[in-house]
């Protein structure tokens, strides 16, 4: 599902965020990226959906190689993918309903079946009551649940997660990582960059290490399951 | 387009129209002060040369005729002088009809022509020059001309007054291209600053609408729709501005003050100047906000 090959990433003038990054992520599999803040956990992510370009090496997601793309390869790309983040990054002036159904509608889904997604996954999500309330009415992890419930609506072959937990508390955190394995049971590849060591402790799950932009470690090589 | 796009852009700009209703009053309403400042020049500019051509038909030369001279031989005269090639119209005024009209000038006081004969001033030709020669050269070599013709004795033209007009319609000419260059410049920096700063207002809406794949075209189609619908409402509400400072200075403006040749009145701004100031709203609208979105979209 993804291959990065020696993928390097250096922000001008000469700061390193990432460094001769190998990782073979296979289909269906549940990754945790860890790693102290700075680590270059989020930069990993940000090459994976395009925000940034990798300085050095190739990507491949999907088959596909991503490393370098047109702006209308990077919007196909991200059609594909479900993005989570720490904040959220839900639009305040729609409905949780309207900001699911937005990432539908831009792959060109009619309004009708976009609309009826979004109202499903809100559902499936414990949204039910909620869908036509705005997101700054929502508490923090209604918020990430709507975001959640976005970042599937079109089916994404992977899921990209920065940070989820970070600003909720522990029993929302939890919930919201239980929503990630459910997600992960159908087959979902998804992929979630925390700090938590705590999330790795209670998820049994492959984790990759990042310090100071190289990867020092990868529990698959130790056996899954634990953290190295 | 697929029908679902098109759908999906047209309650895009509904939605935001709505819900961002000030905002885009606020934009329109910037657009309508700078499109009535320039619009305001056009209406200048145009009176201004309206009252110059008005001045310009006043431009006449007087052949005065020999004394004596047959009606015969002054129409015949009229059909030479009509020949010339810069002469539009040829009048013959006779000494009765410029006794009269010399009385009437004076009005109250001509009483000091009792015990005149009334064929005291000569009969004269008022020849009136197509417009292309309503110019100091040209006027002299009218008048050059008709002092060589028989049964002509005497031409005059006003030559100060030609020299001051060819001046003043040569300064508006400046003034058109100065000004209103500076003026158009000032609207394009304005307007473009004012939607610029309506689009920061919703850069994370744009932030995330690429983060969710959607494309460019989809991003941006909107906003220049928004964009031009705040172009042609500023526009029209600059020309509404503008036609009622129209009526107010018409009513206001006296006749007495003899600024307008008669029978002109000031005139509101012509097809082709409403045109421009409507296509200029659109287009600043749309465009800035095509310029604008380039500074916040992101691109690869």
């Amino acid at each position: 599902m993804i291959k990065l090959f020696r993928v390097s990433k250096v922000y001008p003038p000469n700061n390193p965020a990432l460094t001769d990054i190998h990782l073979h992520v296979e289909k269906g599999e549940f990754i945790f990226i860890n790693g102290p803040s700075g680590a270059g956990k989020s930069t990993l992510l940000r090459l994976l959906f395009r925000e940034e370009e990798a300085s050095e090496g190739q990507i491949i997601v999907n088959g596909r190689n991503i490393t370098r793309l047109n702006g209308p390869g990077v919007a196909r790309l991200r059609q594909a993918l479900g993005l989570v983040f720490q904040e959220y990054r839900l639009l305040p002036n729609m409905s949780a309903l309207e900001n699911v159904a937005l990432a539908a509608e831009v792959v060109g889904m009619s309004r009708k079946e976009s609309r009826r997604r979004a109202f499903h996954l809100l559902r499936e999500l414990g949204l039910k009551d909620k869908h036509d309330a705005r997101p700054p009415t929502l508490s923090g992890g209604e918020q990430q649940r709507v975001a959640i419930a976005r970042a599937l609506v079109n089916d994404p072959i992977l899921v990209l997660a920065d940070e989820p937990t970070g600003n909720l508390d522990a029993e929302m955190a939890e919930e919201t990582m239980r929503l990630f394995l459910k997600i992960h049971e159908k087959g979902t590849t998804i992929m979630i960059a925390t700090h938590d060591t705590g999330l790795l402790r209670r998820f049994k799950h492959r984790v990759v290490v990042l310090q100071r932009g190289r990867l020092t470690a990868d529990s698959k090589s130790a056996g899954a399951g634990t953290v190295p | 387009m697929k029908l679902s796009r098109i759908s999906f852009v047209f309650r895009r700009v509904v939605k935001s129209l709505r819900e961002l209703v000030w905002t885009h009053v606020l934009t329109s309403g910037t657009m309508a002060m700078t499109l009535f400042i320039f619009g305001g020049f056009l209406l200048v500019q145009q009176n201004l040369h309206g009252l110059l051509r008005g001045w310009g038909r006043q431009i006449q030369v007087f052949a005065y005729v020999d004394n004596g001279i047959s009606p015969a031989d002054v129409e015949s005269l009229a059909e030479q002088v009509r020949a010339y090639p810069e002469v539009e119209s040829v009048r013959f005024v006779s000494k009765a009809e410029a006794w009269e009209s010399f009385k009437k000038g004076l009005g109250s006081q001509s009483g000091v022509l009792e015990g005149l004969s009334p064929d005291i001033l000569p009969a004269s030709l008022e020849i009136g020059l197509q417009k292309a020669h309503r110019q100091r050269a040209s006027v002299a070599l009218v008048a050059q001309r008709l002092r060589g013709v028989k049964g002509i004795s005497e031409v005059e033209y006003p030559d100060e007054w030609l020299d001051k007009l060819s001046l003043l319609v040569l300064g508006v000419q400046w003034a058109k291209w100065i000004l209103g260059g500076f003026l158009f410049l000032a609207t394009l920096l304005i307007v473009g600053s004012t939607v610029k700063l309506a689009i920061l207002a919703r850069k994370e809406e744009i932030e995330i609408m690429q983060l969710v794949g959607a494309p460019a075209g989809l991003i941006k189609v909107p906003f220049v729709i928004e964009g031009m619908v705040q172009g042609i409402a500023g526009a029209s509400l600059a020309l509404l501005l503008l036609w009622l400072l129209y009526l107010f200075v018409r009513h206001q403006l006296p006749a007495s003050l003899g600024i307008l040749p008669p029978g002109d009145q000031l005139q509101f701004l012509d097809a082709s100047a409403i045109s421009l100031l409507v296509f200029l709203g659109w287009l600043l609208g749309a465009g800035g906000s095509l310029f604008s979105l380039r500074r916040f979209l992101k691109t690869w």
